[in-house]
Order: C-alpha cells, then sequence, then structure tokens
C-alpha cells in the first residue's frame, strides 16, 4: 500500500512543478506583414485655429494684502510704495510674576527680509516715512503721496543702504530715535517705504502674510523700564520689544485694473486669470486616444518678473464654469505647465495632452470644455504675462493636437 | 483519494483565469489557434488513441468505455522558440486544456461532460518603427495583444449496444471572449503620451457529435465521428459576424495484437474551408479544409516499485486550417509517454513530451510540451 502511494506523491511533485510554470510569456516580435495584426495604428496630426470660443480675463484672485511680497519700485512702468501699520509698542511686560513698566526708548531698529532685488542696481537705499498711526487702509498710490512729499515727515533716508552683494536675506537698519509712538497714537507705529537708486528698479520685500511662508518687517524697540512696584521709578530693566504689522500692503501706479476685453492677462498682483471656453471637434474631445496636444499662445508684451526669477503658467481645467468664481478641477496634475522666463516674447505653447485626455474620459465628460491660465504658484514677485486673445486674429490661441485615429479591431 | 482530488483542485484553482492549450504566434490569424485537447494518454500516443480516449472530446462514443464515475483534468507547460529573422525568441506558457466528468447511469448507459480548448487566442505581438510626427521622427513601439479563447463544452452519453458495438452522442456549446489590446509608446519622447485601447469580442455557436465503434474482432477495435456544427457567433461592441464552421469526421482503428501492445490511429478532416468566404468578408485571410493524423502504441513493459508501467511513443501530423500571409500552416510532432497508477487505479496519472514544430513559408516555430494528465476514479 506504501509503495502504491508513493506514485500520487511523485505525481504530486510532477504536477506541482509544472503549475510553478504557471507564468507566461507570449510576446513575439512582429513579422509583417504575416505575423502582425491586420490594421496598424494610424496617427493624425491637425492645428486647430480657432479652438476658442470666448475668453475673459479676471483681476483679483490674490488680493495685494494677501500676496508674499511688499514692493517698493521706481521703475518708469511701476512706481509702488509699501504701507505697514505695526502692532501697538507695550507699555508693560511681565518679569518673572511681576511686571515691568516702559520707561525709555533707547533705541530703534528695522527689520526687512529682501526677497529679490535686481544686484545690477547699485547703492539702493530705502526711505522710510511716517504715517498716520491709524492711516487710511484702503489708500491708493496718489493719496498716500502727500505723506511721502511733506518734507515735514520723518525722513530716515540716513538709515543706511542695501548692501550691493545682497540678493536676498535678512537687512537690519538703525533707526533714529525719533521712530517713536507719537501722543496720542495709543502706541502705533506706522510707515511708507520708498525705493531710491541711480537706477530706476524694484525691491521685493517679505509680508509675513498668511500662508506666504515668508517672514514681514520687524520694529525692534531697545527699551528700559522699572518694576511696578519699584516706587522710586529707577528704570534699571532692559527688554527688546518686537512689533509686527498689523497691516501690510503696497501701492502702485498704475494701478494695474481689469485687463482689456481681448487680452489673456495672467498674474500680476492682484492676480489675474484667463479663462478660455473651447469649441473641439468631436475627435479631439471624444475620445482618450490623443497622443499630444499643445495650446498656443502669443505673448502680448514680454513676460514680466525679476530677471533670472522664471516661473510656471498653468492651463487648468474647471469643475464647474461659474465664470470669474469657477471652481478648478482638484487634481493639479491633470494641468498643463510651461516655464515662462522674463522678457520672454513670441510663442508659449503648453502641453494640454493631460487636459484633453480627461475630457476624453468617464469621468471628465461633463466637465466643462474651459480652461483656465493662471501663474503657479500666483502672486510671485511681479510675475505676470498677458497673450493675445481670440479676436487677435493671427494671435489668436490655436490648439494642435496629435491622435490616434480610431482603431480597428476587426472580428473575429 | 483525497491526494488525488487535492491534485485536481489545485490544477482547477490555477487554470481558472486562463483554460487554454497551446499558444502559438500563429493564432494572430483567422479565429486563432486551433487546439486539439487530447489526455495524457493520447498525447504519449501522439494523438493515435484520441478516437477511443474516453478523456479525450473527439468521439462521444468513447465515454462508453468508463466503468465508473470519473473526472479527469489536463495541464500542459510549454516553450517555444520562433525565429522571425531577428533572432530567436524563447516564448512560454502553461494552460489546462482539458476537464471532464463522466458517470454510468446504467450498465450500458454513459454520460460526461468536457471543457476543452477549441480556439486559442493568447498572443503578442511588439514591433518598433519611427513615425514622422510634428516635422520630427519619432520613436514608436506598437504591442498588440490578445487574451482569451474559445471554449468546447460538451454533453455526451454514450450506449453500449452490445460487447462489439457502442454509439454516443455530443451536444456541444461554443462559448468564451477574446480581450485584444492595442497600445503604442513614444519610449524616447515624454512630449507624446502613450495611446491604449482594448476591445472585446465574444463567441457562441452550437454543434452536435455522433460516434460508433465496433470490435469486428477481440483485439481490434474501429472508431467513427461526425461533429456538425452551426456558424460561430462572434460580437463586438459595434459589430457582429458568423461564421461558417466545418463538419468534423474522425476515424480510428485500435489493434492490440498482445496483451501488453496496442497500436492506435486516428485520422480526422474538417472541412475549414468553409469558413473562407465568412473570414475574408471579415477581413481575415481565407481558410482551408484540414486533414490530421496521429499514430502511437503503447508497450506496458516496464516495471517500476513493482507496477507495470505502460510506455508510449507516437507521431502526429496537422494541417492548420488559417493561411498566414498565403501560405499554409502545418505541424508536427513526435511524443512519448507514460502512465503511473495509484490507489489500485483509482487514480492515474499519464505524462507525455512532445517535440514539434509547426511551420509556413520561412517561419517555423519549435514546441516543446509537457503534458500532465490526472483521471480519479472513486
Amino acid at each position: 500500500m506504501a509503495r502504491t502511494f508513493a506514485w500520487p506523491s511523485a505525481g504530486a511533485a510532477a504536477l506541482l512543478a509544472a503549475l510553478a510554470a504557471c507564468g507566461t510569456d507570449i510576446t513575439t516580435p512582429g513579422h509583417c506583414p504575416e505575423l502582425c495584426p491586420q490594421n496598424s495604428i494610424q496617427l493624425a496630426d491637425t492645428l486647430l485655429a480657432s479652438p476658442v470660443l470666448s475668453d475673459t480675463s479676471v483681476r483679483g484672485y490674490l488680493l495685494v494684502r494677501e500676496a508674499s511680497y511688499l514692493l517698493a519700485s521706481d521703475l518708469d512702468s511701476l512706481k509702488s510704495l509699501v504701507l505697514l501699520q505695526f502692532q501697538p509698542l507695550p507699555t508693560k511686560w511681565t518679569v518673572g510674576t511681576d511686571s515691568a513698566t516702559l520707561g525709555v526708548v533707547d533705541s530703534v531698529r528695522v527689520s526687512l527680509s529682501v526677497l529679490q532685488r535686481d544686484t545690477a542696481a547699485k547703492g539702493l537705499r530705502v526711505v522710510f516715512r511716517r504715517l498716520p498711526a491709524r492711516f487710511d487702509t484702503g489708500a491708493t498710490y496718489d493719496n498716500i503721496q502727500p505723506y511721502f512729499a511733506d518734507s515735514t515727515l520723518w525722513d530716515t533716508s540716513a538709515a543706511g543702504e542695501i548692501p550691493d552683494t545682497l540678493v536676498a536675506g535678512a537687512v537690519t537698519l538703525t533707526a533714529p530715535d525719533t521712530l517713536q509712538p507719537l501722543a496720542g497714537d495709543s502706541g502705533i507705529v506706522s510707515l511708507g517705504i520708498a525705493l531710491v537708486s541711480g537706477t530706476p528698479t524694484a525691491l521685493a520685500i517679505g509680508s509675513g502674510a498668511e500662508n506666504t511662508g515668508t517672514t514681514g518687517p520687524y520694529l525692534y524697540f531697545y527699551v528700559r523700564g522699572h518694576l511696578i512696584a519699584d516706587t522710586l521709578h529707577r528704570d534699571t530693566l532692559s527688554k527688546v520689544l518686537s512689533l509686527q504689522p498689523t497691516f501690510a500692503t503696497f501701492v502702485m501706479s498704475p494701478d494695474p485694473g481689469q485687463p482689456a476685453s481681448g487680452v489673456l492677462a495672467v498674474g500680476g498682483i492682484p492676480t489675474a486669470r484667463a479663462t478660455l471656453r473651447l469649441g473641439l471637434p468631436k475627435e479631439v474631445v471624444d475620445s482618450n486616444a490623443i497622443v499630444r496636444g499643445t495650446l498656443i499662445l502669443s505673448t502680448l508684451d514680454p513676460v514680466g518678473g525679476f530677471a533670472r526669477d522664471s516661473f510656471l503658467l498653468a492651463a487648468q481645467p474647471l469643475l464647474r464654469d461659474n465664470g470669474p468664481k469657477s471652481i478648478l478641477y482638484p487634481d493639479s496634475t491633470i494641468s498643463g505647465v510651461t516655464w515662462l522666463h522674463p522678457g520672454q516674447t513670441g510663442q508659449v505653447q503648453l502641453d494640454i495632452t493631460r487636459l484633453l485626455r480627461l475630457w476624453g474620459s468617464t469621468t471628465g465628460d461633463s466637465l466643462p470644455r474651459t480652461l483656465v491660465l493662471r501663474l503657479v504658484p500666483e502672486g510671485r514677485l511681479l510675475s505676470a504675462v498677458s497673450f493675445r486673445g481670440a479676436v487677435s486674429g493671427a494671435g489668436a490661441p490655436q490648439l494642435r493636437v496629435t491622435y490616434v485615429r480610431r482603431y480597428a479591431f476587426g472580428v473575429p | 483519494m483525497r491526494r488525488g482530488l487535492g491534485l485536481l483542485a489545485a490544477a482547477l484553482a490555477c487554470a481558472a483565469p486562463r483554460a487554454r492549450a497551446q499558444d502559438s504566434v500563429f493564432g494572430i490569424r483567422g479565429l486563432g489557434f486551433l487546439d486539439e485537447p487530447l489526455t495524457g494518454r493520447s498525447a504519449g500516443m501522439g494523438g493515435g488513441y484520441a478516437m477511443f480516449d474516453g478523456g479525450a472530446a473527439t468521439s462521444p462514443a468513447s465515454i462508453a468505455a468508463w466503468t465508473g464515475s470519473v473526472g479527469w483534468a489536463v495541464g500542459a507547460a510549454s516553450r517555444r522558440s520562433f525565429d522571425p529573422g531577428t533572432g530567436t525568441q524563447s516564448l512560454t506558457s502553461t494552460r489546462f486544456p482539458l476537464f471532464g466528468f463522466s458517470t454510468p447511469l446504467s450498465p450500458r448507459l454513459v454520460v460526461g461532460l468536457t471543457a476543452s480548448d477549441y480556439f486559442d487566442r493568447n498572443w503578442s505581438v511588439e514591433q518598433s518603427d519611427t513615425v514622422a510626427l510634428r516635422d520630427s521622427a519619432v520613436a514608436a513601439t506598437d504591442a498588440t495583444t490578445s487574451a482569451g479563447g474559445i471554449t468546447d463544452l460538451r454533453a455526451a452519453a454514450a450506449y453500449r449496444v452490445s460487447e462489439q458495438w457502442a454509439v454516443g452522442l455530443g451536444l456541444h456549446v461554443l462559448t468564451g471572449s477574446a480581450v485584444t489590446t492595442v497600445r503604442r509608446d513614444f519610449p524616447a519622447d515624454t512630449a507624446y503620451h502613450s495611446f491604449q485601447e482594448r476591445s472585446s469580442t465574444d463567441y457562441s455557436g452550437v454543434g452536435l457529435s455522433v460516434g460508433a465503434f465496433v470490435a469486428p474482432a477481440p483485439a481490434l477495435i474501429l472508431g467513427a465521428s461526425a461533429r456538425f456544427n452551426a456558424r460561430l457567433k462572434a460580437t463586438s461592441a459595434d459589430t457582429s459576424v458568423r461564421i461558417r464552421m466545418p463538419v468534423e469526421l474522425a476515424a480510428g482503428v485500435y489493434y492490440a495484437p498482445l496483451p501488453s501492445l496496442i497500436v492506435s490511429s486516428t485520422v480526422r478532416y474538417s472541412t475549414w474551408g468553409a469558413a473562407a468566404s465568412d473570414l475574408v468578408a471579415a477581413g481575415q485571410e481565407r481558410s482551408r479544409d484540414v486533414w490530421s493524423v496521429g499514430v502511437g502504441l503503447q508497450a506496458a513493459s516496464l516495471r517500476m516499485a513493482g507496477q507495470t508501467v505502460p510506455l508510449r511513443l507516437g507521431y502526429r501530423w496537422r494541417q492548420l486550417p488559417f493561411l498566414i500571409g498565403g501560405d499554409a500552416l502545418n505541424e508536427h510532432a513526435f511524443t512519448a509517454g507514460l502512465g503511473l497508477a495509484a490507489a489500485r487505479g483509482h487514480a492515474n496519472m499519464d505524462v507525455a513530451v512532445e517535440l514539434g514544430s509547426r511551420s509556413t513559408g520561412v517561419l517555423t516555430e519549435r514546441f516543446t510540451t509537457a503534458i500532465v494528465g490526472v483521471s480519479i476514479q472513486p
């Protein structure tokens, strides 16, 4: 009996060995025409000269006060001033379990975080002006001018220069003793910052705005005081009080305003986005057979921004087309992106293959055939670009699509 | 017994996703690669025993040989080499082409079910080329893959009319599907995205087979069978075609001049030319009528571990119905095998090896196939 059951054991081993080879490799190089499929993949390439049915550009997606930077500029094309309102200077501070009372201010220093500057512009100076403690936060470049022009205002032009070698980093300037809260201002100091240089240029400093990851301006008050219990008021206690802005913005001239009709304005501050509503042939939209789709745009002006500070232009699909308040499609990997370089002119090509494929898929079928042009990230240093719109004739947006014609599988 | 059933279960588990017999690069044409599923015993005898093999689906009368309930399964692992002119390509596949069950309902009447491969449509072809796109030459790689096939489900009944006569009747249902996937990649240019599309085709059809055995002498059995098929319906998402199917005729002889020696041969003829016009209308190459011949012998001369082990040798040759580039495709193989019994004959395993080739024009595919068949008789 035991002898006969040896055969199933050997058989099991043989069968298991066969089963272990369950893997399959059946791919062969094609030997055409004998052993190739009856039909082959056919590609088509077409240039859609007028794929955009309508376009609009709206500015205001990211406001100046939400930007990561504050801009001081004396460029001919753009003049801007920085406006800062700091936290009130406290009159008391805690010392252990006791409190101290502010006595005298020994000195004041201002710290700025330089984000970007043109190193070709030498002898860069920042000029601080005292603004009314509670200045109008809706101030414009024009109506803030008196505070920068009136010679009776405090001028800190002697505070120091921005080192010519500095591209980015913190700069701390010593302010005159007069930079203290004025009586009746409840300890609030407000400052305006202008830029003075031999050649027109611009300086971007960190705003410290929420979610921007930047460090804003600081005021450091080096003070002395005394414990409240000290009836002799001997100001023997030293303290450095650092104050952040409660409001930080900048005003510009000319005001960017809303983009002109027929212009695809993207970026800048407040940031602009351009919306393109496309009319695409059935073979382009209703298929996932697109292997390459390129949106071709023509710049209206040279790309704006700091020299050598390239940035990304993105074409992003929409979840809902509600005009300026449209909802962007949440998956940013679908977007088409390309780098733009300040000063760049001519054609800009965006690969929007994934976007077109999304529209051809089951999940993307119900999405509006609309895309939004925006910068990534938005609100970046002076980055802006304008393209010719759909009514621009020769410079209007075009779409070049390479796709696979319907494949004839054949039956049987 | 439980061990034997476990083996069968293991075979079934692996077979579930792809119960197919031999693949071939030539399956790309026509309805696919025509299978002739054989048991391990028949395979070892070059298919010569197929007409009389109760486990094979050649003749419905063959299940009359079973005297008790029996279940069987066959697995086949194949290694192929193919040279398309750019170097030899090694290919492998493992399939489970045949399952069956049979039981007597009375001393004379036996019924059975078999599931066997009819057409195999597993193949994959890859081509590289350069295409002109946007005023540039772009490297492209195309891969076309087919997965699936057509299975022949047969319900058969056989009746032992007398000691000399047996007849059988089989009802066949052809069913299956194949998924074809085409893919183009641009390996050298990331600006172009890959394209992939797939299509599924479902197949359905029915057939009827009859068979008879007669034993004119104690050591001689003659057999014949005929199978008649209705048109095969092939349906994809937007197309449906009907293909005329052949009449399949087979005849066989079984001769045992000595108790330990069996010689057997089976010859088949199928009118696949009937499908030619339908295939051409569907954009395929035409088909042709085909012959198939198998001859083998079994000698029970080897003794191992106290048992007599039958040794088998055989040769088979056949024509395949679908032309390749206008040329005919033929196949031949030398075979050898042996049979192992356990549990007093309640569990049997037959092992066979085939060495062969199939060729058309200048194209040749060589193959080595190991076939393992297991049958369990409770």
